[in-house]
């Protein structure tokens, strides 16, 4: 009796211990890494000693090597394609730099390098707050923890050019212990808990969806401390963002020509993306940005977040079952159908301006003028609202349309309030239109002096931004190479 | 108690070992339960598949495969057509799997059995079974049937389903188990934000 109890429990004692073991392999897994990262550690650098593989198809965010029929990872020069919005954006600094998005690598190269961000010798001559920095680098959430996120968003945008040195990388996304996806911006999880959501219900799917929303959507800087903040109070609509910002009375800049109170659309993808099908079936942004990839025998996430078409096979193809060359004709025929629409809005909208400050110039009233300035808003916040986000066409093709629909409905109903305005003024003749065919000459009609803002910037790649790097590598904030 | 015991006949000298000895036992047994998350294994939860870490692969393919959107593991590996069935596939599959993983024999690249092939072919059928009997006519046989040689199994010609083509238990080294932290949100954050 004695034997065969000491047996079962020797035997119950192995297993259980086995059992325990095998829990164990699971911490094993974390432990058995080469350096240890810390918390905040903002040098992807270090990051890719553990994860190669990651790392490796990271660093190809640099890679200019893909453009598509209208997009890729190359510097496109949309201002030089379409010299119109050179118009649109006058008084703003959109105006002066427009180019497409390249890849998560040049984040910081290519915010230092636009004319946007002006040229700060000093602190006084800056154009931007510190707000700018704050999609640009996982060194933004390092500061924001030494410092608070209000005094981070409040100062100059210059003051933290040898802060923030490393561009969009691991500890923007990712938990350093466990791998895990986190949320490192504070703007998602307050306008999670304005609408009464809690972030922590999110599921892993749409974790997958939520890390790209921190930056990849509509937000605006608020008040005079620039706190970076999204306006989804009223739901995440164009309109209902609309209603958000008119009722806070929010205006981003005066047109220089039309004196319109204008909205500037950031990047809405996030938005856009959850009306459209994928989003509709379940996708998450990285199902088709981050497609599994297959290395010998080993299988990882491919972190070079770019265009799926770049890759159809291992994107389109994990689940629609037809040739490349179609899938990649639909993605064509949404994207060139909206474009029709769009370039439409753009010609229609430019000249809407032009008729505005024609309007001014022959003595319009304010109150004459002002439901067609708020139809000047209405219909370039719409334009706008599709033209900057990113793949809209492609994300939601019939809301994509549906917007750009209105947009050019009221840049018409705002031409015809126009004219009623020119008629009330006596004036009869057509209004003129000014040669705006290329960027320079659309530049140089609203009065943008492009030779002094490109001496100057250039003067300041030279003198200032080589000092922050300097700086940044002596704090030992940057790895020597990239 | 003291009639439990008289009841059975028990002599008074061994009631002491008994409740000693029965305690230990119960005691690992309740250890063992707890250890290995056994409750979990009544579920149809993907993530009770993962409580043993060489599942992780196999979760992580299926996860970033296309079948992630419409099923579970169960969905396809074990039987459906009635509730007995099912239940007892999934104990034997279950036992065999924790038997295997015990006596650390499991091969590095994880392969169906026959038995699971003909559930896993079953399960095809059944939920592509307008496609697969009325438009075409593959879905007309069994696994059994498909090695005979009268035809082929669906993942003959399907080989990326679902969980691409290759398969290795070190095939996903950086992906651990079901990635949901408690909260996303860091613990630094969750305090400047409370500032």
């Amino acid at each position: 009796m004695f034997f065969v109890i000491l047996t079962v429990v020797f035997l119950l004692g192995l297993l259980a211990a086995s059992i325990t073991e095998r829990r164990a392999e699971i911490a094993s897994v974390f432990n058995n890494r080469k350096v240890e990262i810390p918390e905040l550690e903002s040098r992807s650098e270090i990051w890719g000693v553990n994860y190669p593989r990651e790392f490796e198809t990271w660093k190809k965010t640099r890679n200019m090597d893909f453009k598509s029929k209208h997009n890729g990872n190359v510097r496109i020069d949309v201002l030089e394609d379409r010299p119109a919005m050179v118009v649109l954006w006058a008084g703003y600094a959109f105006a002066m730099e427009y180019e497409a998005a390249r890849g998560h690598g040049y984040a910081i190269d290519d915010i230092r390098n636009t004319l946007r961000t002006g040229s700060p010798t000093t602190p006084e001559t800056n154009i931007q707050p510190n707000t700018c920095w704050t999609c640009k680098s996982p060194d933004v959430p390092r500061r924001m923890h030494e410092t608070g996120i209000a005094n981070f968003y409040s100062g100059k945008w210059s003051s933290l050019g040898d802060e923030i040195v490393n561009p969009i990388g691991c500890a923007d996304c990712h938990d350093p212990g466990t791998m895990s996806l986190t949320i490192t911006r504070p703007g998602l999880i307050e306008a999670f808990e304005r609408q009464e959501h809690d972030i922590k219900n999110a599921t892993a799917q749409e974790i997958r969806t939520l890390a790209c929303a921190q930056c990849h959507v509509e937000y605006y800087f608020k008040g005079e401390d620039k706190y970076l903040t999204f306006p989804w109070d009223k739901g995440t609509t164009v309109e209902q963002i609309e209603e958000y910002y008119d009722q806070a009375g929010h205006v981003d800049w005066i047109h220089k020509l039309s004196k319109a109170p204008m909205l500037k659309a950031q990047h809405p993808d996030y938005e856009i993306f959850i009306v459209g099908p994928h989003a509709k079936r379940g996708l998450s942004c990285a199902d088709c940005h981050m497609p599994y990839k297959v290395d010998g025998g080993i299988k990882y996430s491919d972190h070079q977040i770019t265009s799926p078409l770049k890759n159809i096979s291992s994107t389109c193809q994990t689940c629609h079952r037809d040739s490349e060359e179609n899938l990649r004709q639909y993605v064509y025929e949404y994207q060139d159908k909206a474009l029709e629409i769009r370039d439409r809005i753009e010609t229609e909208l430019a000249k809407a301006h032009i008729t505005a400050k024609y309007a001014w110039d022959k003595g319009a009233g304010e109150n004459q003028m002002k439901q067609a300035l708020q139809l000047i808003r209405q219909a370039q916040w719409r334009w706008d609202f599709v033209a900057a986000s990113h793949g809209a066409t492609f994300h939601a093709p019939v809301e994509s349309q549906r917007i750009l629909a209105h947009s050019l409905d009221r840049t018409l109903q705002a031409q015809l309030a126009l004219q009623k305005v020119l008629f009330s003024l006596n004036v009869k003749e057509n209004v003129p239109m000014p040669d705006i065919s290329t960027k320079a000459k659309a530049q140089h009609y609203i009065g943008l002096d492009m030779k002094t803002l490109i001496e100057k910037k250039e003067a300041f790649k030279k003198d200032v931004i080589p000092g922050w790097i300097k700086t940044a590598k002596e704090k030992n904030r940057l790895v020597d190479r990239i | 108690m003291r009639l439990l015991v008289n009841n059975l006949n028990i002599p008074i000298k061994f009631v002491l070992p008994l409740i000693f000895f029965g305690g230990i036992i119960a005691g690992l047994g309740a250890y063992i339960f707890y250890m290995s998350n056994a409750h979990s294994y009544l579920s149809d939860k993907p993530s009770a598949c993962v409580n043993c870490h060489i599942m992780t692969p196999y979760y992580q393919t299926w996860f970033h495969n296309s079948h992630a959107k419409w099923t579970n593991c169960n969905d396809c590996h074990v039987p459906h057509n009635n509730v007995f069935s099912k239940y007892y596939f999934k104990a034997k599959d279950g036992l065999l799997h924790s038997t295997v993983f015990t006596f650390r024999r499991e091969p590095l690249a994880i392969r169906a059995r026959h038995e699971s092939s003909n559930v896993i072919m079953n399960n095809c059928i059944r939920c592509h079974m307008h496609l697969n009997t009325s438009l075409v006519k593959t879905g007309m046989l069994t696994f059994t049937e498909a090695r005979e040689g009268k035809g082929k199994a669906c993942w003959d010609c399907h080989t990326g389903v679902a969980h691409g083509k290759q398969s290795s238990i070190a095939s996903t080294p950086n992906a651990f188990s079901t990635p949901l932290p408690e909260s996303p949100v860091p613990d630094w954050l969750k305090k400047a934000m409370s500032n």
